[in-house]
């Protein structure tokens, strides 16, 4: 009788998305099937890359930023699912979450420049979503979804995973991580020494993300920026914490630190709320004090 | 400090509950190319570039080419490339498979080193990595833990697979 076969584990790491996307399976059985399952799922983060990446001429968000503001423009399915979720968060913040951001960050150099320079004015109220996946922009601005796409990705790189039957996995997006099936360690970067880990966290089906600037900060010629953007004053977000926001998905714990980090505390925790989530502030100035 | 039902404010705790200071093995090389050519023997391939091939390369791909650090192979529908590159906070070892049209069929992390600090040019921490193979285990504390934390770009991971793109256009699909 042939022996049950022992677990195997598969990790594997690409760069999508700005950033290293880890995915990660265990199951029992042969290897060829997880490495095609795995296969299947970086396939699903490559696709949500070259629909919604702001570098790609070809992406969705690149044809938005380019005619939207001149005649309603069709997209994707999961792109509008994105755009979707990305206004309902906008709404539900008061816009302390919004995609309507790319100006600014081209012109502090994280975003490619081009084409021409736009006010900044623009916000999410100025995105329509219309009927039958069309989109329109009814004052010059240019959308990132650089806050919420990557969880996404995540989401769809384990839905993959656990239509190949696979029962226990992680992916990680550069730090936006999500868990299938059974519990998983997630340590949480420390703030102020980031190779460092200040936290540990258990996670069983449920996705965790966080924002911090430790990586990030640069100057520019007007001063010290971060990508991290409070989309009402424009200016650029340079605290120390860091904000981590765990959620069944991971989408929305993705674009749910940022509504923490901008929004006031009681209107985060009731959007948090709104979303079923939990966020984790560590702030070593905060704790200093 | 506030504390709500949905919005926790964590101590920021002395360091280190467990550091997350990475350095992992995904795949050794070899896994990498039967994961794309098959059971298939590939041939080692030397690319000894002259001057002006490095020139137009750098001019090509924008980014400074190393000495050294590449290897190459060729399949009998493509080629197979292993290289490493050198960001502000870490070391990535990659491969990259070509289809003989000179399209990228894989690409794939073989090695990960992260260093926070700029350690990572510093000479005695990347003498720890000398002489050791690809494939072989290479970590740091036990268990490789899953990390949240904010995104590292990976900006000079794909600049090295546009220099890798710019090598094989120059000096290998020209010949």
């Amino acid at each position: 009788m042939p022996s049950p076969s022992p677990s195997t584990e598969i990790r594997r790491a690409r760069p999508l998305l700005g950033t290293l996307v880890e995915i990660r399976v265990d199951a029992a059985g042969p290897q060829a099937p997880l490495h095609a399952a795995v296969d299947a799922a970086f396939a699903a983060v490559e696709h949500v890359h070259r629909l919604m990446s702001f570098h790609e001429a070809g992406s969705d968000v690149s044809a938005l930023n380019r005619e939207a503001l001149y005649r309603p423009v069709r997209v994707d399915a999961q792109t509008w699912k994105v755009l979707a979720a990305a206004r309902h968060l906008s709404q539900l913040s008061e816009g302390a979450f919004d995609i309507a951001i790319g100006a600014r960050l081209q012109d502090w150099g994280y975003l490619p420049p081009g084409p021409g320079l736009i006010p900044s004015e623009g916000n999410w109220t100025d995105i329509e979503l219309l009927q039958d996946s069309r989109v329109r922009f009814h004052r010059p601005l240019r959308i990132d979804l650089g806050g919420i796409a990557k969880g996404y990705a995540v989401d769809c790189a384990i839905a993959v995973l656990r239509e190949a039957g696979i029962e226990a996995a992680l992916v990680n997006a550069g730090g936006d991580l999500r868990v299938l099936g059974s519990p998983q360690q997630v340590q949480l970067r420390h703030p102020q020494n980031p190779a460092f880990s200040a936290h540990a966290l258990s996670l069983c089906d449920e996705a965790l993300a966080t924002s911090a600037n430790y990586y990030s900060r640069r100057a520019c010629a007007s001063g010290e920026v971060s990508p991290l953007l409070d989309p009402r004053s424009r200016q650029p977000w340079l605290g120390a914490a860091s904000v981590s926001v765990r959620a069944a998905d991971c989408m929305r714990a993705d674009a749910l630190t940022k509504v923490v980090l901008f929004a006031a505390p009681e209107v985060a925790d009731r959007v948090l709320e709104a979303c079923d989530a939990q966020a984790y502030v560590q702030n070593p100035l905060e704790a200093a004090a | 400090m506030s504390y709500s039902s949905r919005l926790v404010y964590l101590p920021v705790a002395a360091l280190s509950v467990c550091a997350p200071a990475q350095a992992l093995v995904y795949m050794s090389v070899e896994d990498a190319q039967k994961l794309t050519f098959g059971e298939e023997a590939l041939t080692p391939l030397a690319l000894l570039l002259s001057p002006e091939q490095s020139a137009a390369i750098e001019k090509d791909a924008g980014v400074k080419v190393f000495a050294g650090s590449l290897r190459a192979w060729k399949a009998n529908d493509g080629y197979f490339f292993v290289d490493a590159v050198i960001g502000k906070h870490d070391l990535i070892t990659y491969a990259v498979a070509l289809g003989a049209d000179g399209k990228v069929r894989r690409i794939e992390v073989l090695e990960y080193r992260e260093a926070y600090g700029g350690d990572v040019r510093n000479p005695r921490w990347l003498a720890q990595f000398k002489g050791k193979q690809h494939g072989d285990e290479v970590q740091i504390g036990e268990g490789i833990q899953n990390v949240s934390g904010a995104t590292l770009s990976c900006e000079h991971l794909t600049d090295g697979i546009r220099r890798l793109l710019a090598t094989y256009a120059i000096a290998i699909a020209q010949h």
